[in-house]
């Protein structure tokens, strides 16, 4: 029986923009996420799915409600750097190459220097990157970029993996075989991923669950379980069943 | 139409001997066509200022780095002092909203006022050439390396945040790197300040460094040296100048070959 290691309870975010109006990005939003999980935030924009994430990363601080992994708090999940996260720009250091770019988390942490180049290389391993890391990033593709990203949250060996967006800014083609890496990524690391994304075939693709969430105010319209075999190949995104699920959430948006 | 190394050597060049060329005809011009009597004050040839140097080159070499040397060292107190006011002002709202309307006053001063201010409050030549270096260059290197902390991008210190660092290491690892670009740009715009203050210094009366040997070449009529000291003087800016290009080189070796990638993101 899985604990859920997540649980998010009526979490609402409203703010008030520029112009005075509120803002509700989220509306009462409830979801338990088991551990391991590979879950999708699915939605247009304004639906409130980063905004989700970042709660949950301590990166905001919802209005009303309450997160908790494993008993503690995102603050305190922070703190104990169990969070890897990974943007929609690389934000890569463009003075540190490849290598160091994926250091720098565990520098900051204090592992010791022996354990961080053995991390370094089987990051760079998992990636496929194992050829490049002397070089620096603005010599490396937007997708190569990414995926050092990726190996650079991975490398404090994080609970959960946060991802916002990351194959979002790379043409469809690198966005698929990413999409295939990080599966097998997470096929060796178990971690629990929560992956946002606007791509409905990208979130049917890759996770468990979608989470579908709608805009104006923001909040959950529906949760659909993947229920497609796993490993998940190349060749499922052609599948009837796959099509089919694309329909059933295409039709789950409300006021879209 | 991109030019290559070779072509912009061979730019350069041209430029420079056709600025000689003209500048001979132009004094020709003044001596001869216009018999102009004062012509060797006003513009003199290029190759009697090239004899002159020659000559003379140890003392106006010594002299030069007499004004060089102090003026480097201010120069460097003042970045540091900049430096340490952009961290105060990026730690601090309140610091920046405080320090920042000072800071333009203190930039309002002219130069030349300040050299005489300056030395009357220090007495002490030497001294007064690294205070005025350094007055100089704190406002550029301060005010760019605060624009610098404040253009990283939120995700970047997101990214710092959801792994708890603490603020050394923020600043330490990110901001001052991020911002090495901005600081160089202070100090490129400080350096020959810093260097044209520090003879403005000389010309209140030291016994030693370029401008005295300016203004007493000027007060003697001995126009040749008057000339070469100018010149002297010119190439200590360029050469400062050309230092900072050259320590910008050594400590951001991606900065230039990173804009040229284009078509990344």
């Amino acid at each position: 029986m899985n604990v859920p290691e997540l649980q998010i309870k009526n979490v609402s975010k409203t703010y008030t923009n520029n112009n005075g109006e509120e803002i509700h990005a989220l509306t009462d939003v409830s979801l338990d996420i088991r551990e391991g999980e590979f879950i999708c935030l699915l939605g247009p924009s304004g639906c409130g799915k980063s905004t989700l994430l970042r709660i949950i990363a301590d990166l905001l601080e919802p209005t009303t409600g309450q997160v908790s992994i494993h008993g503690l708090t995102p603050r305190e999940t922070r703190l104990k750097q169990k969070y890897g996260i990974v943007f929609q720009q690389p934000v890569l250091y463009d003075w540190r190459n490849v290598r160091r770019n994926v250091c720098m988390p565990m520098e900051i942490i204090g592992v010791p220097k022996s354990e961080r180049t053995a991390r370094i290389d089987r990051m760079l391993n998992l990636v496929g990157l194992e050829k490049f890391g002397l070089k620096y990033p603005f010599e490396l593709s937007g997708g190569m970029q990414q995926r050092v990203g990726i190996a650079r949250a991975l490398a404090l060996e994080p609970e959960i993996l946060l991802m916002d967006e990351p194959f979002s800014a790379l043409d469809e083609f690198t966005r698929e075989k990413l999409n295939e890496d990080l599966l097998a990524i997470w096929g060796k690391t178990k971690t629990t991923i929560i992956f946002v994304t606007h791509n409905i075939p990208e979130s049917i693709f890759l996770s468990d669950r979608v989470v579908v969430l709608s805009p104006h105010p923001g909040r959950v319209s529906a949760v659909v379980d993947i229920d497609l075999p796993r490993p998940r190949t190349a060749t499922l995104r052609e599948s009837p069943e796959f099509y089919d699920y694309i329909a059933k959430i295409r039709h789950s948006f409300e006021g879209v | 139409m991109e030019l290559t190394r070779r072509d912009r050597r061979v730019v350069t060049l041209v430029w420079l001997g056709s600025i000689i060329v003209l500048w001979e005809v132009l004094a020709a011009v003044l001596l001869f066509l216009i018999q102009d009597n004062m012509a060797s004050s006003k513009l003199p040839f290029p190759h009697d200022v090239l004899i002159t140097f020659v000559g003379e080159w140890r003392s106006l070499l010594t002299a030069g780095f007499v004004t060089l040397s102090r003026a480097g060292l201010g120069f460097a107190i003042g970045g540091m002092i900049g430096v340490t006011l952009a961290v105060v002002m990026s730690l601090s709202k309140i610091a920046e909203k405080i320090a920042f309307p000072y800071l333009i006053v203190s930039q309002m001063i002219p130069v030349l006022g300040l050299a005489p201010i300056i030395f009357n409050i220090v007495r002490d030549m030497n001294m007064s050439r690294i205070v005025i270096a350094a007055y100089i260059t704190f406002f550029p290197v301060a005010v760019n390396m605060l624009s610098g902390f404040k253009s990283v991008e939120d995700e970047k210190k997101e990214l710092m945040r959801s792994i708890a660092a603490n603020r050394v290491d923020i600043y330490l690892k990110l901001m001052f790197p991020y911002s090495l670009p901005y600081l160089f740009t202070g100090l490129k715009i400080a350096a020959p300040m810093a260097v044209t203050a520090s003879i403005l210094v000389d010309m209140l009366g030291s016994k030693s460094g370029i401008g005295v040997r300016i203004l007493y070449s000027l007060y003697s009529s001995s126009f040749d040296i008057f000339w070469a000291s100018v010149f002297t003087s010119a190439f200590m800016g360029i050469l400062s100048y050309n230092i900072v290009i050259f320590a910008e080189r050594l400590f951001i070796p991606w900065k230039n070959v990173a804009s040229k990638k284009v078509g990344a993101k």
